[in-house]
């Protein structure tokens, strides 16, 4: 917990867990937040809000507010509800690596309530929410859409996908970038573990479609720190080679690979003006959220995030 | 190879707490799933061969280490004589005994036996070293020993041999074997040696018993046994006795002693002064013309006692080789006066005779400090006995509860009381006494009175039960005839108790007719027969006076003038419980004692269990109060100073497995012949240290390589939280 928070008591994601329904899972996480310090998480998701633009040609004319004419003899154009009406598109990763879970919650689980909580907040400002789940491939699609059926729609497409290997997640982002028709918010739920030129290629490609996408990188707190010792036998979810070996001897070396993975992942988001969040499947999901959000916000007035706009 | 603690060889187990722990890191392999294997992969492909050797390495030497360290601890040694020997030094626990009997003071001019004992020591010091286990002892009538086990340190040992001298006692060479057995069994060493030194005297070590050789024996299956003998000159003189002949230890008069005195040498000696002191002052002397060797001669010293109170006696032949026996001692306690009260329950007839035996005198003298008085026992009741110092009770049918009380405390204080059956005697109402009064005041239970006489009608004589007894001594002087014209045709079956025992009995069965008790400070003498004619003709005869006076000359004594030897326990008795918890006893060599008071059968009792000086102890009830002297002679026993040569002492030694090592050469010769043992306790423990110190540098360098990598890794290493790309 960081120290602009106030004393919260944040929803364990075992806790959650036990809850069962996604919605009122997603209903506690967020009605949490809003009773806190951030009265606007829509700010967060606002890509262009202004209330009204002088009228210019080639603009329809139902868009002139006519009341504003009356009072004023100048033409505005009223574009408030159809501008900030946006879409909200959540990319989960369902693939076999995100079933890993060293406590009772893996990541896939994990995953399912953050896009939940994401997904519940979107909607409750009757924005439209769309959704997309891949592993090797994109396995499911939902266009966007403003009803609350999207949340079950979450757990049923999650509940009923059976996990496969990924090698690659260039090519599922490309695909889903194809499926997105309009200029969206999109929120990618992964544990990236691929190639960091192949997942900066496929952000690439949503990016370059003029989608704001957030990466939220979500990694179980035993691959954050290694803690094991003795003799491990690991076996690989994605069909890798299972490995024996003492793993206080290794530990060295993987936490210096897992670093030079995170830096590279980190400064490739950067550098194409994509949000990223390093997400502890241990943490409270409200916890993260708000720290999210209060990330996002302080970062809405910096140059960098003009570049978002 | 031996071990000195082969129980230590158990912990060589351990060895196997390392093998298991490296095979269950190795085999024990814990399984999980794992979706960051992409971290994973090369790491292991380029480590887990060096980990393996590594570990292979370190387990080594970690096994390595701990069984030499176990080896070190059981402190391994090789005997060189079997031809293979690990490299070690040659060590052995060693005791040295050394005879400080008092015939080690005897000197032959230039030194003592005893320092030239020390000086053989010095020779066995020289193949002792440091830190080995050691002992010393001093071989006596009880053994002292002086350091018992300890790493040897010269200086420290030094200054242990310096405070050594003789003791006077004699040596007690039954409990010497099995003491050094006892020693040796405590030494921690592979190897042991006892380096006995004495000067091997013909009493003791030319006589030596089956029972010693066996115990010898298994002496020297413990260890290497060396006698060291220290032999000197044979001549002594040694005063082995002071007794009191005759007279009453009684102010103005003069007490006749008898000074006895032994030439334990080879030579006869000739012309030699018996000088006798009272309280320091030379008072008499007499001259021995000559004593064959081996011979006793006696000479009559005459003290006259011009004062009241205990008083110092000394007898003394002039200062030759060994002066330790030269002297005797004894305590006479003077009284002012004596008086005896003879209750007669009789007749008349035997308090008169009674009387008539206590004043028999050869001139018919009368003596005013020597007071017999006789009454009547229906008057007993009025009288008190508190201006006598001895009661006689002659045929008295019965006495009181209280007075048997009055009597009990009447002898307790140191006063005597004299009881004689007789016809009038209530036995059932004496035992009845005995029964109820605390302290059972006649030393036997009274029965009925048989007739003694055999077929004949004639009745049996008399027999000392306790020739050396007091009483008994100048019965023995009479001719046996004279002793045996005194006949008894009736006594008294009696039933002595615990505190009773026989002076005189009857010939032919072990019937007592005397039968003494202590009681306090004072004894009682019970007569089983009558002091009258009619159960006895002891009157008629030379028996009866010279019995009654010697009776009331030791009665009117002390128990402090029974002279002790050295070693023997010395008692201070009190009348009733004492208002200071302990007494003291003031040594001869002026150190005072601290005893406690402890009560045993109804008695209060100082006992100083061991007197450790030859002289006048001093006895007092407390720090203030007046001293009792007690005199504690030397056992004559050790002034039979001969000694055995070589050749006896070697065939004296047969079979109890001892090695008679007569000079330094052949002493020296000995010690490197046995000590064929080599301790190689060092070696293997410098070897484990070595490997330990090993493992320790590679475990250290692996250790700090690992700490390196990480601090690099974790420096590295985002924060596992949730962050912004922009942050």
């Amino acid at each position: 917990m960081t120290d602009h928070l106030p004393r919260t008591f944040y929803l364990d994601p075992e806790v959650l867990k036990k809850l069962g329904d996604l919605e009122l899972i997603a209903r506690e996480a967020v009605e949490g937040l809003r009773v806190g310090s951030h009265r606007s998480q829509l700010r967060g998701f606002s890509t262009e809000f202004v209330h009204h633009r002088q009228y210019a040609p080639g603009d329809a004319l139902r868009t002139i507010d006519w009341r504003v004419f009356g009072r004023t003899d100048r033409y505005y154009t009223k574009l408030y509800e159809a501008e900030t009406n946006f879409d909200c598109h959540l990319l989960i990763d369902a693939s076999a690596s995100m079933t890993y879970g060293s406590g009772k919650v893996s990541k896939l689980e994990y995953a399912k309530y953050l896009a939940a909580s994401l997904g519940y907040l979107v909607l409750s400002q009757r924005d439209s929410l769309g959704l997309s789940v891949f592993d090797s491939k994109v396995r499911a699609y939902v266009p966007p859409r403003s009803s609350m059926n999207m949340i079950v729609e979450i757990d049923r497409l999650l509940r009923e996908i059976e996990p496969e290997p990924r090698t690659t997640i260039a090519r599922q982002l490309h695909d889903t970038a194809l499926l997105i028709k309009r200029r969206s918010f999109v929120v990618v739920i992964s544990d990236l573990l691929s190639d960091v030129d192949d997942i900066l290629a496929g952000l690439d490609h949503l990016r370059y479609d003029g989608h704001n996408v957030v990466v939220l990188h979500t990694l179980d707190p035993y691959e954050l720190s290694f803690p094991f010792k003795g003799a491990w036998r690991f076996d690989g979810l994605e069909q890798e080679e299972p490995l024996t070996t003492q793993s206080e001897r290794i530990r060295d070396d993987y936490l210096k690979n897992l670093g030079e993975f995170l830096d590279a992942l980190r400064a490739g988001c950067v550098a194409s003006h994509i949000d990223y969040a390093l997400v502890d499947t241990s943490r409270p999901l409200d916890a993260v959220l708000s720290e999210f959000f209060f990330q996002r916000q302080s970062t809405l007035v910096s140059p960098s995030a003009s570049a978002h706009a | 190879m031996s071990f000195l603690n082969p129980l230590i060889l158990i912990a060589a187990a351990g060895v196997s707490l390392p093998i298991l722990a490296h095979l269950l890191n190795r085999y024990q392999v814990k399984q999980t799933d794992w979706a960051a294997m992409r971290f994973l992969n090369r790491s292991v492909r380029v480590r887990t061969r060096q980990l393996r050797l590594r570990d292979l390495v370190l387990l080594l030497l970690r096994c390595l280490a701990l069984i030499l360290l176990v080896f070190a601890l059981a402190r391994p040694a090789t005997d060189s004589a079997g031809g293979l020997a690990l490299p070690g030094e040659r060590r052995a626990g060693v005791v040295i005994a050394l005879d400080a009997s008092y015939s080690m003071s005897h000197s032959d001019g230039n030194a003592t036996r005893f320092q030239r004992g020390l000086e053989r020591i010095d020779v066995i010091r020289q193949h002792i070293q440091p830190g080995d286990p050691v002992t010393l002892v001093l071989l006596g009538g009880e053994n002292r020993v002086a350091l018992r086990n300890v790493a040897y340190d010269p200086d420290r040992f030094a200054t242990a041999l310096a405070e050594l001298t003789p003791t006077p006692e004699p040596l007690n060479l039954d409990r010497v074997p099995k003491h050094l057995s006892a020693l040796v069994d405590d030494l921690d060493a592979h190897q042991k040696e006892v380096y006995v030194i004495s000067d091997a005297q013909t009493q003791d070590w030319g006589r030596i018993s089956n029972q010693q050789r066996g115990a010898f024996a298994g002496l020297g299956e413990r260890a290497n046994v060396f006698l060291i003998p220290v032999p000197g000159g044979g001549n002594n003189l040694a005063v082995t006795g002071l007794d009191l002949i005759s007279g009453e230890l009684r102010k103005g008069t003069v007490a006749r002693y008898r000074a006895t005195v032994r030439n334990c040498g080879s030579n006869p000696v000739s012309d030699i002064e018996v000088r006798c002191r009272v309280d320091g002052v030379q008072i008499d002397s007499k001259r021995i013309p000559v004593i064959a060797p081996g011979a006793s001669e006696t000479v009559s010293l005459f003290v006259p006692f011009h004062n009241a109170g205990p008083t110092r006696i000394t007898a003394e032949v002039s200062d030759d080789a060994l002066p330790t026996d030269n002297v005797r001692h004894t305590v006479a306690v003077v009284r002012d006066r004596i008086s005896v009260l003879c209750i007669d329950g009789s007749t008349g007839e035997a308090g008169r005779l009674i009387m008539s035996a206590l004043l028999a005198r050869i001139d018919g003298a009368e003596d005013k400090d020597y007071v017999v008085r006789t009454v009547q026992w229906p008057s007993y009741p009025a009288d008190t006995l508190e201006q006598a110092d001895i009661a006689v009770f002659a045929d008295v049918p019965e006495i009181t509860s209280e007075q048997a009380r009055q009597l009990v405390r009447f002898v307790r204080q140191g006063n005597g009381l004299v009881w004689f059956a007789g016809d009038q005697v209530k036995t059932a109402a004496w035992n009845k006494l005995l029964d109820n009064v605390a302290d059972a005041l006649l030393p036997a239970k009274l029965g009925l009175a048989v007739d003694t006489r055999d077929a004949l009608g004639v009745g049996k004589p008399l027999v000392p039960g306790m020739p050396d007894h007091t009483v008994c001594r100048p019965l023995q002087s009479l001719p046996e005839d004279l002793l045996n014209e005194t006949r008894f045709l009736k006594r008294l079956q009696v039933e002595p108790n615990d505190t009773g025992f026989s002076v005189l009995s009857l010939a032919g069965s072990r019937s007592p007719i005397l039968l003494e008790r202590s009681l306090g400070r004072g004894h009682v003498f019970m007569f089983t027969t009558s002091a009258q004619t009619a159960w006895n003709n002891m009157a008629h005869t030379p028996v009866f006076p010279m019995l009654m006076q010697q009776v009331v000359t030791y009665l009117a004594g002390r128990a402090f003038e029974q002279p002790r030897v050295v070693g023997d326990s010395l008692a201070l008795s009190y009348v009733e419980e004492p208002d200071s918890s302990d007494a003291v006893f003031d040594t001869p060599s002026g150190q005072s004692l601290t005893v406690p008071v402890r009560e045993h059968r109804g008695q209060y009792v100082a006992l100083l269990e061991k007197s450790r000086e030859a002289g006048f102890y001093e006895a007092r009830v407390s720090v203030q109060a007046p001293g009792m002297p007690i005199a504690v002679n030397v056992d004559t026993r050790e002034s039979d100073v001969t000694c055995l040569t070589e050749q006896e002492l070697a065939e004296s030694l047969q079979g109890t497995g001892l090695t008679v090592a007569s000079n330094d050469t052949t002493l020296l010769a000995d010690i490197a012949t046995a000590r064929t043992d080599r301790s190689s306790w060092r070696l293997f423990m410098i070897a484990a240290l070595v490997f330990l110190v090993a493992e320790g540098l590679l475990a250290d360098r692996v250790l700090r390589r690992n700490r390196t990598r990480t601090k690099q890794t974790v420096q590295a290493q985002p924060k596992p939280a949730a962050g912004n790309a922009h942050a």
